[in-house]
């Protein structure tokens, strides 16, 4: 059990990584940026939750409630800015 | 009864697991930003929403469980609002200013 619950931490942090590959990739855009960001939230909101069944800690699902509502406010902030900014 | 939930839930690790890995494959393979969005919203609902479950079956306090299902009910709400105000962003700023390179 404690087995398969870190391989999918395994695999989460390996997205995690692709995500931010693409958010720092030089040839990104804006919105490639934003859109990778957003999903590296869900991505890390994922690894809080596997990793509270981990530890058995359950303060990780408080942090995991709050990043998701952090992630929600950026993105619409990063898309209103998106719309005003001039390229 | 026990073998079962921790199956459940190693299965359900490992769907939401998959989904982020394919989702970052997606993001780097997908040619358009809103392809690629079509693929990294994929585990932003159901990925969140199957590790939340797995983390559900595995705890026996009920005030965790509590504040899992309302994760899991904000998550099911911000994440396709905001999505949607990313990609019509992105659309109308496509419109106005037509990017050079294909």
């Amino acid at each position: 059990m404690i087995g398969t619950s870190q391989v999918a931490l395994a695999l989460l942090i390996l997205a995690a990584v692709f995500t931010v590959a693409r958010a720092v990739r030089p040839s990104s855009s804006t919105g490639d940026r934003a859109v990778a960001l957003d999903m590296a939230t869900s991505v890390i909101q994922c690894g809080l939750f596997v990793g509270a069944v981990i530890l058995g800690d359950g303060i990780l699902v408080d942090i995991a409630l709050v990043l998701g509502l952090l992630g929600f406010l950026t993105s619409v902030t990063v898309a209103r800015f998106l719309e005003r900014a001039d390229r | 009864m026990s073998t079962v939930v921790d199956i459940a839930t190693a299965a359900l690790f490992l769907i939401g697991a998959a989904l982020a890995v394919i989702a970052g494959v997606g993001l780097h393979r997908l040619g358009d930003t809103r392809s690629r969005m079509h693929a990294a919203t994929k585990p932003a609902t159901l990925g969140v929403l199957c590790c939340a479950v797995g983390a559900a079956l595995q705890s026996d306090s009920s005030a965790l469980v509590t504040k899992l299902l309302l994760a899991m009910a904000l998550q099911l709400v911000t994440a396709p609002v905001g999505a949607h105000m990313l990609a019509r962003s992105i659309t109308r700023r496509d419109e106005q200013h037509p990017p050079t390179t294909s």
